[in-house]
């Protein structure tokens, strides 16, 4: 072959490489999850081989070697992200090879280069993993040596490794934990396939299927990552006899961005990031007939995905010791569990002032929690008891950390840690309770006298560690008393929990920015009843 | 070889969070990574520095990525220091960033053994703290293995603690790694991190800043002891307040420490660790 129609070669492989890849990246960059999961690993592919392509459009023809050489050092020197600097590898290995050639390509040669990237690749990575893009190019490498002894035309010999791949790919979570847990494919060795396929087309002359999805698709035409300004992305095609591609541009332009129209008079595909998918629509209906709408919602595509990756780490966290609290309103029951369950296990019984659980209920909960021990959280003072008949009589070995409080239970749990010992823990979780100094405003039940200060039942009635500090009829005065009380020591966080049916805190926490401007307040809905606030003071 | 600081370069790369170091020694380089903003990609505290990138960070709503560098950014920055025997090119944890791996990419294209790749295991100036302990040993003269050695000590034996306002960059960015078990709280907590083996790591949960910043205190006095060649490094995002009352409560329990670097988080760090970030580094070192 001549320098000029190895040239054309090659960069009609770089190109169809590159277009295969652009065509995956968005479902590449979703699936990256290893080894660090920052969703890049397709645009970094594509950006690799755009290097390539970008470098052979300018090249001159130039004998075999040089054109290889050329070849392999566009890829290291454009070679984004791990992945890019491992596919500058596995090129360089097929290029090493393709340089001592001297005839056309045909799958001997084939099964030569990916060995020679299969072996480049696994050099380059200094502890090679399976379930990467190293397993992926090994066992194309093996399927391609294997099929090589019988001969078969170059086009479907290719076509078959492309499916060996995807194989390989689909195997990968097998191989790989972290991979399994997020329930995706390694993203490197699927690009590595896409590239494959788009070599493959170039040899058939004809584009190969798209590839099977390995996840479950989460939008409708393509996976964006970008964060839009817009929420919906509004894919559709419109069908008519003389449509005017550049007016319906200009007319969808005004909704919103990433906008792309394409097509002829007969039918136009339509693709726009927007706030209001149905004036698109409309643009559609009035230009002829519209079909194939699809109507994804991108940022909770976003959040899937972030969801998904956030699960990768937890996997190996070992339970030792459990919790179980006693929580009254649903507010408060969610704070505890978000505290617990990321560092460990809890189980929430219902209850506090009036509604006691029983022991029974308690020993219940401790016996049915996944971990060897066990912490209690009576949080209450008449729970207290019960909690303690529990601990004793339970099967398992549980410790009782006397909070009185829910402020109180909540900083225990701020320094629990499921995978040390009840008894680590219990000492950890008394002293931070210890800590905390804890507010009630609730409703006077009956009229009383407050050291001179009559406070008639239905007021405000203000309690700091359970004495009755201040009373009257405005709620933000009686609050603001007991927030006095609780900071006489200095304390830099006040947390307030309001109850089933809050009175209006703005005031307050108006007041005690003002006030108190280095104090951090956070406001959460706890929920409990008979207490309107509960105030920690930390 | 006798390796000295007119023979052997350092390389950095631009997580050392140390923008001006080849103005600090003349055989010191720093390639930058990448900050993408959308489509546009800024070289890491040469086109963006870290006050222009938390302006910015506040103003938009793109979300911030980075890339490590190509092989090609290393090649030019080795050529560059071709009258060098020895270069050194220190780089932060491979088990956060790909750039550990172009660094040894362009090694091996340079191909003539000059030059020794380094996981520091590490981020920010706990990186810049082991490249000035590798040139105190140039400056006297040293050996590949004596450098080895170090090197083998400061992955051990260095402290690292920080603790971020928000886990949600760390998050977001992919590097959040084992420190995810602090995440998804309603109650506001704020994380204590460390980086073991290279990754993120929870280490304890503490309400408010305030408890944050003695929480990072308390811990530097149960693992250290104050003696000469103890040497401390603070590093801040967009919260220098925040940095200076660290310094001077580390000053206040550990008066013989030095403390050697002070520095802002750059933009491709603070955009995994989010503004209000505040570290603390130490490592003894009487070499």
């Amino acid at each position: 072959m001549s320098a000029e129609a190895d040239l054309e070669l090659v960069c009609s492989l770089a190109g169809a490489a590159l277009a295969s890849l652009e065509a995956s990246r968005g479902r590449i960059d979703d699936l990256n999850v290893y080894p660090v999961p920052d969703g890049d690993t397709g645009t970094n592919l594509t950006l690799t081989v755009r290097a390539v392509a970008e470098g052979l459009a300018s090249a001159e023809p130039m004998d075999r070697p040089a054109l290889a050489h050329a070849v392999a050092r566009a890829a290291l020197m454009g070679a984004r992200g791990n992945s890019g600097v491992i596919l500058s590898q596995i090129v360089r290995g097929v290029a090493d090879v393709l340089a001592e050639s001297t005839d056309g390509i045909d799958t001997a040669l084939t099964a030569r280069a990916l060995r020679g990237a299969s072996d480049a690749a696994y050099r380059a990575v200094r502890r090679p993993v399976e379930g990467t893009m190293l397993s992926v190019i090994r066992e194309l490498a093996e399927e391609a040596e294997r099929r090589a002894a019988e001969p078969e035309p170059l086009g479907s010999f290719l076509v078959e490794l492309v499916h060996h791949g995807e194989g390989a790919v689909a195997r990968t979570p097998q191989q790989l934990d972290v991979l399994r847990e997020a329930g995706v494919v390694d993203a490197g060795g699927a690009g590595l396939v896409e590239l494959l396929r788009g070599l493959a087309g170039v040899v058939t002359g004809e584009a190969l299927p798209a590839a099977p999805e390995a996840v479950a698709p989460l939008s409708a035409d393509a996976i964006h990552l970008e964060p839009s300004r817009y929420r919906y992305c509004t894919v559709f095609v419109v069908e008519g006899d003389a449509l005017v591609r550049d007016e319906l541009e200009a007319q969808l332009e005004r909704l919103g961005d990433s906008l792309v129209v394409v097509g002829d008079e007969t039918a136009l595909k339509v693709h726009v990031h927007t706030d209001d998918p149905g004036a698109a629509l409309s643009l559609g209906t009035a230009a002829g007939t519209i079909e194939g709408v699809e109507i994804a919602n991108m940022q909770e595509q976003q959040e899937q995905r972030e969801r998904r990756l956030s699960l990768v780490p937890a996997a190996d966290v070992t339970v030792k010791c459990g919790v179980v609290a006693v929580v009254a309103g649903e507010g408060n029951r969610l704070l505890f569990e978000t505290l617990a369950e990321p560092v460990g296990t809890i189980r929430v019984v219902s209850g506090g002032q009036t509604a006691n659980p029983s022991t029974a209920e308690l020993i219940a909960a401790i016996d049915g929690l996944a971990a060897e021990e066990a912490i209690v959280l009576p949080n209450n003072s008449n729970v207290r008891l019960a909690a303690e008949h529990a601990a004793e009589q339970s099967e398992q070995l549980a410790e009782v950390v006397p909070t009185d409080s829910i402020p109180a239970g909540l900083a225990a749990l701020v320094v629990y840690d499921g995978a040390r010992s009840a008894a680590e823990n219990a000492a950890a979780m008394t002293e931070a309770a210890a800590a905390v100094a804890t507010g009630e405003v609730t409703r006077a039940s009956r009229d009383v006298d407050l050291n001179g200060l009559e406070i008639n039942s239905g007021d405000w009635l203000g309690l700091a560690d359970g004495e009755p500090v201040a009373g009257g009829n405005d709620f933000t005065a009686v609050a603001i008393e007991v927030v006095a009380r609780l900071l006489a020591e200095p304390r830099a966080v006040l947390t307030l929990l309001a109850g089933a049916e809050p009175p209006p805190l703005d005031g307050l926490v108006e007041q005690l920015a003002s006030s108190h401007p280095e104090l951090e307040v956070e406001v959460h809905d706890g929920g409990q009843p008979h207490y309107q606030l509960l105030l920690g003071a930390e | 070889m006798r390796l000295t600081a007119d023979n052997t370069a350092i390389v950095l790369d631009s997580t050392a969070d140390l923008p001006n170091a080849a103005g600090r020694f003349p055989n010191w380089r720093v390639v930058p990574l990448y900050v993408n903003f959308g489509d546009e990609s800024l070289r890491d505290g040469v086109e963006i520095d870290a006050a222009e990138f938390y302006r910015r960070l506040q103003e938009t709503s793109v979300f911030p990525t980075t890339s490590q560098p190509t092989p090609g950014d290393f090649l030019a920055c080795y050529r560059e220091l071709g009258g060098y025997e020895r270069i050194y090119s220190l780089h932060v944890s491979a088990r956060v960033s790909g750039t550990f791996a172009s660094a040894e990419a362009a090694a091996a294209e340079l191909g003539d053994g000059r030059v020794r790749a380094v996981d520091t295991e590490t981020a920010s100036a706990s990186i810049a703290m082991l490249a000035l302990a590798i040139q105190r040993r140039l400056d006297h003269g040293t050996s590949d293995e004596e450098i080895d050695t170090l090197v083998e000590r400061y992955r051990r034996e260095r402290g690292l603690l920080f603790t971020v306002d928000t886990l949600g960059f760390l998050q977001r960015g992919g590097r959040i790694g084992k420190a995810a078990a602090f995440a998804g709280t309603l109650l506001q907590v704020k994380p204590i991190l460390s980086i073991e083996d290279g990754e993120v790591v929870p280490v304890k949960r503490v309400r408010g800043e305030r408890k944050a910043l003695a929480e990072l205190a308390a811990a530097l006095e149960t693992e250290t002891r104050d003696e000469p060649g103890f040497r401390l490094g603070i590093a801040h995002a967009a919260a220098p307040e925040r940095a200076a009352e660290l310094e001077a409560l580390v000053r206040d329990r550990r008066p013989q420490a030095e403390l050697e670097l002070v520095v802002t988080l750059g933009a491709v760090i603070g955009a995994h660790a989010g503004p209000g970030t505040l570290a603390l580094f130490w490592f003894r070192d009487s070499g």
